[in-house]
């Protein structure tokens, strides 16, 4: 991203819990710095337990960093609010509404829009997402991938300036979660939002990414970018997977991944020749 | 869309052929089961422990004197309801009962969602109140007594006493028990802390605590009997404490019946409003 301002920028972001006596204080992140533009779609790729979804968190301003800042839109990030949406791995729509009913819930603290342009919002994401005909559902009668398109709708229903998704499809079959993929990455197209997306899946995030930060193991440091709009740009459908690009671009970022794993678990796994 | 809208577990696809009664759902290990072989079996369960009783009575297991026959037990019922005013004491009771639960539910509904929303207020409460919870109830009735006399307000105290501090610290856990998500969902949404607590914790823990609010009803009948035997001119414990003296055994475990199907009939009525306002289970 070459863009004079970028929309948001990490500098320095490093971050140690206080430990107590049994656990001793873990080193998380270690001093990352970034720049996201306008409307880029970024994925955190990195082990299990690596740091990535901290960083997300520390973006969204759930929580603090030991040192750095980071930037949003100009402003600097101090605590959590509606301009930084989150979608969770767990289910988090809440039970005792309907599906329209949790989208609406995304507006309820806006003070920027009437109620009339709420319900607009609400059911404009209600069919972004696909789920007009079950709007009358209680969320516990629909299935995990409906739920999860619950809570993206109802994240875009506040109006967030960027997107925040941790390992949100991560419950997901694999069939649902490429269909959901898919959506995710036609909602981002229509939305222009910057989006962080963490996982450790490797072939969803060279599907999803315009640019992946793969992270070593403990404490997070940024291992590679790998700019994968450059080697695959314009839309991407299920075919894209077959492409030859997609193929040796995921094998190399698998190849990146493992030997960070390795570092994390400190065991050796055999590399099968993949490329 | 290629998902299934429900899964498909909720969906109860009963076979024509089947009998609406299922027994062989009741009989498998954690089998499924009807509401009306539920109701059935109940009933059943009705039946047999009256068959029981009424054949210890009837082979002189025990004497008569002091266990009388079912239909004695009946027959008293209806004298105390028809004669001797019975159902004014009923009345008095259910007011006491009621009236104490709805103070202890509002005092502890808000204090226990405070101590589950902030550390501090649960690290100050939470010990003096684990302590008075461990106190015998009956033990503190002499000193209500003395504090507050043998009127309505010592009744009161002791239902408090004995169901405050259980119930603050349930609808503590309850309100702590809420997934960090849904309030970390609320501040992202651009809630409040108040916000977060009435529109988020407070409708999430809610059936929970409907069900721990049913627990606690049930107390305080154990502790409302104890308080009208000890101190008291009007009430069902009063009635039961009274007949004793006189050996009437029937009148004795009218009353005490008299308490279990108020309390059954409380605790349905609880139920199925439960399960209008929350659909969603």
């Amino acid at each position: 991203m070459s863009d004079t301002a970028p929309f948001v920028r990490v500098s320095g972001v490093s971050k140690i819990f206080d430990g107590d006596r049994a656990h001793g204080s873990i080193h998380v992140i270690d001093n990352v710095s970034m720049d996201i533009g306008t409307g880029e779609f970024v994925v955190y790729l990195g082990p299990s337990g690596c740091g990535k979804t901290t960083l997300m968190r520390i973006v969204g301003g759930l929580e603090t960093a030991t040192d750095g800042i980071v930037d949003l839109a100009g402003e600097r990030v101090t605590g959590p609010d509606r301009h930084k949406g989150m979608v969770f791995q767990a289910y988090t729509s809440f039970p005792w509404l309907t599906v329209y009913e949790n989208i609406l819930f995304g507006t309820k603290y806006r003070t920027d829009i009437n109620d009339t342009e709420k319900a607009e919002v609400s059911r404009h994401y209600l069919d972004l997402v696909g789920l007009g005909e079950f709007s009358e559902f209680f969320v516990n009668r629909i299935s995990g991938g409906m739920r999860q398109r619950v809570a993206i709708a109802r994240t875009l229903a506040a109006g967030p300036d960027i997107l925040l998704m941790d390992e949100p499809f991560g419950a997901l079959d694999a069939q649902t979660r490429e269909f959901l993929q898919v959506q995710l990455l036609e909602i981002s197209r229509i939305e222009k939002k910057a989006v962080i997306f963490v996982t450790h899946d490797v072939e969803e995030a060279v599907f999803l990414a315009d640019r992946i930060f793969i992270f070593s193991a403990r404490p997070a440091t940024i291992v590679e970018e790998v700019p994968v709009k450059d080697t695959i740009p314009g839309r991407r459908t299920l075919e894209t997977k077959e492409t030859e690009e997609f193929f040796h671009l995921r094998n190399h970022v698998r190849n990146v991944m493992l030997a960070q794993t390795k570092a994390m678990e400190m065991i050796d796994v055999p590399t099968g020749d993949a490329e | 869309m290629s998902e299934n809208p429900t899964s498909g577990s909720q969906v109860s696809t009963d076979s024509p052929r089947k009998s609406n009664l299922n027994f062989r759902g009741l009989l498998a290990y954690r089998g499924t089961s009807t509401a009306s072989a539920e109701l059935l079996m109940a009933v059943c369960a009705f039946c047999g422990f009256f068959l029981v009783w009424y054949a210890i009575v009837a082979f002189g297991i025990v004497p008569e004197r002091f266990l009388p026959f079912p239909d004695a037990v009946v027959k008293a019922l209806w004298g105390m309801f028809a004669t001797n005013n019975f159902i004014e004491d009923v009345g008095i009771s259910i007011t006491r009962v009621w009236g104490a639960f709805i103070l202890s539910v509002i005092m502890a509904v808000p204090i226990g969602i405070w101590m589950g929303s902030y550390r501090v207020v649960g690290a100050i409460i939470e010990p003096i109140v684990d302590f008075i919870r461990y106190l015998p109830v009956p033990a503190l009735v002499p000193l209500l007594i003395i504090w507050f006399g043998i009127g309505e307000s010592s009744k009161v105290a002791v239902l408090w006493m004995g169901t405050f501090f259980q119930l603050v610290l349930l609808i503590a856990d309850d309100s702590k028990r809420i997934p960090r998500e849904y309030i970390e969902i609320g501040y992202t949404l651009g809630a409040r802390p108040s916000q977060i607590t009435k529109d988020i914790v407070f409708r999430s823990m809610m059936p929970n605590m409907v069900d721990n609010l049913r627990i606690t009803l049930g107390w305080c009948w154990t502790w409302i009997i104890v308080a009208e035997i000890v101190a008291s001119k009007s009430g069902i414990g009063h009635v039961i404490w009274s007949m004793r003296r006189f050996l009437k055994t029937p009148e004795i475990m009218a009353g005490i019946l008299t308490v279990g199907v108020i309390g059954l009939v409380s605790d349905q009525i609880i139920r199925i409003l439960a399960r209008r306002i929350f659909r969603y289970l």
